[in-house]
């Protein structure tokens, strides 16, 4: 690979959306006002270019896994080395970066048109694409950061953004709230992630990640470095990961972030910004695969997390509601792939769900804007004839979703399920039994909102969208139909005789990702036949199964939900309720913090203050004192002086005395 | 040595003592216009004198008389003159129209005063540079405003001045007396760096010169106990003026005291060494702790700068480790902060200076409540200088705190002075920590604060451009740190000659030193005495 020309496109990868951010924030106001998307749009569109000019790159070159190029050194970080601002471009780089600059783009190109009221710019419309434009930045930092330290800075940047977009409409309080809990619960993951990169250094005395990664695999080899070590370190991060990527237990600000803007679901809670710890993860490959008790927990709490979310999305009226609930099945699925050391599984999945979640979010944001932001199923239905591009775009994502075979949502949670089971059986059930539920809940939401009775909340003039938000729907809903393909390959005898899974993506993927498939501990079951491509008809059947059910009790008896719910009331009430854990939460961790925070108040006033009040007295009555000495004259100033010099003389003389 | 050599060397302070000669003379104009033309002579002066030092500005091995040309000189000159471009432009409209003559020539001589000093071989050549920096500002203060605090802010400055400036040459007087000779360091003639290069070479009569020279330079950079002047003096003057004298006399103070330290091969005796040490210790202590009393924010601000020349006094204590770099090495962690501090110092009280009530300078902090809604440019300005001054990333304070403070923990281990320079250090923390309460104070009633006072922008355009430069520059150093690290670096060459001493490492043990000073002895060819 060619360093000079990774410099180059790295740079313009980074700096387009943070060039278009400034411009937005400081010209939007006054200058460009409803044209700010224009600056932002460009910016990033730059960034997409140079993602492709990287990919172009790192593809044409062979036995070359992975390059890092230094811009410049930061602060030197012991005797010879130094942090430096570095980007670490390989396989896995590259399609992040595709992924997060292309989603992006579109997403920015759809605020357009949602960010106006009746061909009106909203309010705060430039602070809206500054943010986004901060947004793209940071989330391209930390993909491409070459050490821990920008992997950092991104990680807190994507946090900060994700911040100030969920509380974008800050006067509501709910989204004040919500972007509240967003950035409280991310800290307690931060921090966790903060003492993992504190150890990595206190234990390898580095932070470039090719250091990092070398020092720990010999470490361990030898001996040096101890697994119980390695072990916490890779726990630390996965803390991280827990609450970036909204696992068990720090799920519960991603549905609460659906107060922000819908574009703004669909990039930063969908497509990019969570699934930076699935990222994160197959960048540290080489730490996590040296600790088996790590991988299982990483394995455990995603397929725990998949599970818990999609039984909690089975009941929501809210669509935003459902989805993010679903993304948060998902990024389980993708974890549960991780720690069954099936990173490009699960990397693939990243990818393919980029594409239809994004455009799920989008969908629900057009259904959104034409309702007059009413967003709750029980307000509206059938809206079919009204939305027909939102109803067909929406279809094949939620048919991705589903993973109805063919589409691409198939392709990858298929293999996480395969590999699921060569790992244990347990986990590869808990997989097939999430994907049913993913159909049904899934199809539910969509039945309700397009099918039925067409009904809509008074007063509102429902309409299909502007072309600005069709055409990426259009374009997100060509990535769910075919994105999978780029996973697969043909050949005969495999899924439907044709359909063989492990393609090209991985293909390009796995220099990077060895250490997961060269793990010590892996061992390799000899698939037969029905192995490998049996699980592949189940899980279509059970795709099926779901939309037939959601079919059966949304279109075709309507009554039917009603039934079941009475039939089950507690059952349906744990889960409308997200099983209480918010109540849980409130209950044993929020309100004794608050008491205790009360008492600390309290502490605080009247003790601490005290002391203060106490040793800031000495100062005050000594400067009172001197004050009655001086009387603030010039006398007593030369005086002080002269006494201070005849003082240090005295003491220096008394020192030196031999 | 001829006098192109000299036209050569020294073209960088010949063209500001050239516009400063202009300067002057636009003063006795009987047209307003001409008179007012000094502030734009000065900011040319100042280009030329920065284009001068790019072309001419080498350190050079000859010596002219009295002079030495090193990388510090450079160092020195560099950050000096571009500090003196948003330095101009904040006092760009500063004294009533008829004095703008008088007041511009006088702050560029103050500025060529200070690259002088940086260039000073000789104590008599050194004590004049320090003079030639310190008496303009003591008039700059009476002219920066046509009141009666400034005048007396004025006197009370000059007197003190006058005082300090009396010690000092009394401690140069002894320090005369001990080695025979004025020159700080040469190759052939007799010079005060070989008397002082051993333990055994430092009389007491040294010593004494040493300690009063320090008592008279503490003055300048406001350290303990000869601070009791600066918040009077601050508040006095005009608000830009004060942004000068955190930078201006400060400095020269600092590169003084490197220049005598550098003489005795930063090889000090034991009462010095714990001399500055308390000096550092009460100086961050104090400024901070009165700090915190204070409404006014000039005064405030004038505590804090007490603090800060206790910090950098920490940077001066580790001394020189050549080629380390800043984390490493104190005195170019020194030279980093004093350069951040210089712009973020000025940057605050340029907000200061471009808000007035009623005609006067905006000064507490019920004055800049709720800044952020009036102008919001102001009020950002202001929050990155005061979390620079802070120490908070991500600014440039940030990285100069952190330079200083790895500086003294990094020391050898072995070293006798290992424990008390971390102590030191923690003292320094715990006084970052402290000062943050009323830094804090400040953007809080920026950014928090109802917006009920009533006053107007004023300064214009000049003191938004300095302010905008200021502020900048605070975050390119944090982003880009090794700009200003490097140079930094390559400063502390000059410093000594044996590469690894330190002043707090020539004291592993007296043998060392004196090995350490034999060897720059031995390199400088000069005849041990």
């Amino acid at each position: 690979m060619d360093d000079a020309a990774i410099k180059t496109w790295s740079i313009l990868v980074i700096m387009g959306p943070l060039i278009g951010a400034i411009l937005a924030g400081v010209f939007g106001p006054t200058v460009l006002k409803g044209k700010t998307h224009f600056v932002v749009i460009a910016g990033v569109a730059l960034s997409v270019f140079g993602a492709i000019m990287l990919f172009l790159q790192v593809s044409g070159s062979h036995g070359d896994a992975s390059t890092t190029v230094v811009l410049y050194e930061w602060i030197p970080s012991g005797a010879p080395s130094w942090f430096n601002v570095e980007f670490r471009v390989d396989a896995l780089t590259t399609i992040m970066l595709l992924v997060v600059t292309f989603i992006s783009l579109l997403v920015v190109i759809y605020s357009r048109d949602y960010m106006r009221d009746h061909g009106e710019p909203a309010k705060g419309y430039e602070r809206f694409f500054a943010y986004l434009g901060l947004f793209v930045f940071s989330m391209v930092t930390l993909v491409l950061g070459g050490n821990f330290l920008l992997l950092y800075l991104g990680w807190e940047a994507v946090g900060l953004c994700s911040y100030l977009l969920i509380g974008f409409y800050y006067d509501r309080p709910s989204a004040a709230a919500a972007a509240k809990k967003a950035f409280l619960v991310n800290r307690i993951g931060d921090f966790g992630f903060g003492l993992g990169i504190f150890l990595i250094y206190l234990t390898v005395g580095s932070l470039d990640y090719n250091t990092v990664f070398e020092r720990i695999s010999a470490g361990v080899a030898s001996g040096e470095i101890e697994t119980s070590r390695v072990t916490a370190i890779a726990l630390l991060l996965f803390c991280g990961a827990v609450g970036k990527s909204a696992q068990f237990p720090l799920y519960v600000w991603l549905p609460d972030a659906m107060e922000g803007p819908s574009p703004v679901s669909a990039l930063i809670h969908a497509a990019t910004m969570v699934t930076a710890g699935v990222y994160m993860i197959s960048r540290c490959g080489a730490i996590f695969v040296e600790s088996q008790t790590a991988m299982t927990i990483v394995a455990s709490v995603g397929a725990f997390t998949a599970l818990f979310a999609a039984t909690m999305a089975l009941v929501q009226h809210d669509m935003k509601r459902i989805l993010a609930y679903s993304t948060i099945s998902q990024l389980g699925y993708m974890f549960l792939g991780l720690g069954v050391f099936a990173a490009n599984a699960a990397v693939f999945h990243l990818y393919t769900h980029a594409f239809f979640k994004a455009l799920l979010f989008l969908g629900a944001g057009s259904v959104m804007h034409s309702m007059g932001n009413i967003i709750d199923l029980r307000k509206f239905g059938g809206l079919k004839r009204v939305m027909p591009w939102t109803y067909a775009t929406m279809l094949i994502g939620c048919l991705a979703l589903s993973g109805f075979p063919l589409f691409a949502g198939f392709w990858s949670k298929d293999e996480i399920i395969h590999a699921a089971f060569n790992k244990s059986h347990f986990l590869g059930w808990i997989g097939l039994i999430t994907a049913l539920m993913t159909a049904f809940y899934t199809f539910r939401m969509f039945f309700r909102a397009f099918h039925g009775v067409t009904k809509i909340p008074d007063g509102v003039h429902a309409h299909e969208s502007g072309k600005w938000m069709i055409a990426p729907l259009v374009i997100l809903s060509l990535g769910a139909l075919f994105a999978g393909y780029a996973g697969v390959h043909i050949s005969g005898g495999a899924f439907l005789g044709i359909f063989e899974p492990h393609g090209a993506l991985h293909h390009f993927l796995d220099p990077v990702l060895t250490p997961f498939s060269h793990a010590p501990h892996v061992e390799m079951v000899a698939a037969t036949h029905w192995q490998l491509y049996g699980l592949m008809y189940t899980s279509s059947a059970l795709a099926i199964l779901g939309i037939v059910i959601a079919y059966g009790m949304y279109v075709d008896s309507p009554m039917l939900p009603k039934v079941i719910a009475q039939m089950f009331p507690n059952a349906h009430d744990v889960l409308y309720n997200k099983y209480y854990v918010d109540e849980a939460c409130n209950a044993w961790i929020v309100e004794p913090l608050r008491k205790s925070g009360r008492l600390c108040f309290a502490i605080d006033k009247y003790v601490i203050d005290g002391i203060v009040w106490i040793v800031t007295a000495i100062p005050r009555g000594l400067a009172l004192l001197l004050r009655q000495l001086q009387q603030g004259s010039l006398q007593g100033y030369g005086a002080s002086m002269v006494i201070g010099t005849a003082i240090i003389m005295l003491v220096v003389s008394f020192l030196s005395e031999p | 040595m001829t006098i192109a050599d000299y036209a050569t060397q020294l073209s960088p302070e010949l063209a500001l003592i050239v516009g400063a000669c202009i300067a002057f003379l636009t003063g006795v104009s009987r047209n307003i216009a001409t008179r007012s033309l000094a502030a734009p002579i000065a900011f040319t002066a100042v280009l030329a004198a920065i284009a001068a030092t790019a072309i001419y500005g080498r350190p050079i091995d000859t010596q002219l008389p009295g002079l030495q040309f090193t990388t510090l000189t450079q160092y020195i000159r560099w950050i000096t003159l571009l500090t003196a471009l948003p330095l101009i432009l904040v006092n760009w409209k500063l004294p009533v129209d008829g004095e703008r003559g008088e007041f511009f020539g006088l702050l560029l001589t103050s500025v060529a005063g200070l690259t002088l000093t940086a260039a000073a071989n000789d104590l008599i050549v050194l004590f004049l540079a320090i003079e030639l920096v310190s008496v303009p500002t003591y008039i700059l203060v009476a002219l920066s405003r046509t009141d009666t605090r400034a005048s007396e802010a004025s006197v009370k400055y000059f007197f003190l001045g006058a005082l300090s400036a009396a010690i000092f040459a009394y401690g140069l007087s002894f320090l005369y007396g001990a080695a025979g000779t004025t020159l700080l360091i040469s190759d052939t003639a007799p010079n005060l760096a070989d008397s002082f290069a051993s333990i055994q070479g430092m009389t007491l009569y040294g010593t004494i010169g040493l300690l009063l020279a320090f008592a008279g330079l503490s003055f300048k950079i406001g350290a303990v106990p000869f601070h009791a002047y600066v918040p009077d003096v601050y508040e006095g003057a005009a608000s830009p003026v004060t942004g000068l004298l955190g930078f201006l006399p400060k400095l020269a103070g600092f590169v003084a005291i490197i220049k005598l330290l550098t003489i005795c091969n930063w090889n000090v005796p034991d009462a010095i060494f714990w001399l500055i040490w308390t000096v550092a210790a009460l100086t961050m202590t104090v400024g901070n702790v009165l700090a915190l009393l204070q409404t006014n924010v000039k005064r405030m601000l004038a505590y804090s700068s007490v603090a800060h020349s206790g910090y950098m006094l920490i940077g001066l204590l580790v001394g020189p480790a050549i080629g380390e770099g800043p984390m490493h090495d104190g005195i170019a962690a020194m030279l980093f902060y004093v350069f951040v501090y210089g712009l973020m110092n000025l940057g605050a009280f340029a907000v200061l200076s471009a808000l007035s009530n009623h005609g006067e300078d905006c000064e507490t902090l019920r004055d800049l409540s709720g800044l952020i809604r009036r102008t919001p440019a102001l009020a950002i300005a202001m929050v990155i200088c005061v979390f620079s001054l802070m120490g908070f990333p991500p600014t440039a304070g940030f990285l100069g705190k952190v330079y200083i403070f790895s500086s003294a923990v990094s020391v050898d281990p072995a070293n006798t002075f290992h424990q008390p320079l971390i102590i030191l250090a923690v003292i320094g923390v715990i006084n970052s920590a402290i000062a943050a309460a009323y830094y804090l104070r400040i953007v809080s009633a920026c950014v928090m604060g109802d917006s009920k006072s009533e006053q107007e922008p004023r300064g214009g355009a000049y003191v938004r451009l300095a302010l905008g430069a200021c502020s900048l520059a605070m975050i390119l150093l944090f982003i880009m740190p090794s700009l200003l690290a490097n140079p930094a670096r390559s400063a502390t060459t000059s410093l000594t000659e044996s590469g690894t001493t330190t002043l707090a490492g020539a004291q592993t043990g007296g043998q060392a030193g004196a090995q350490t000073g034999g060897q720059a002895g031995a390199q400088t060819g000069g005849p041990p005495l």
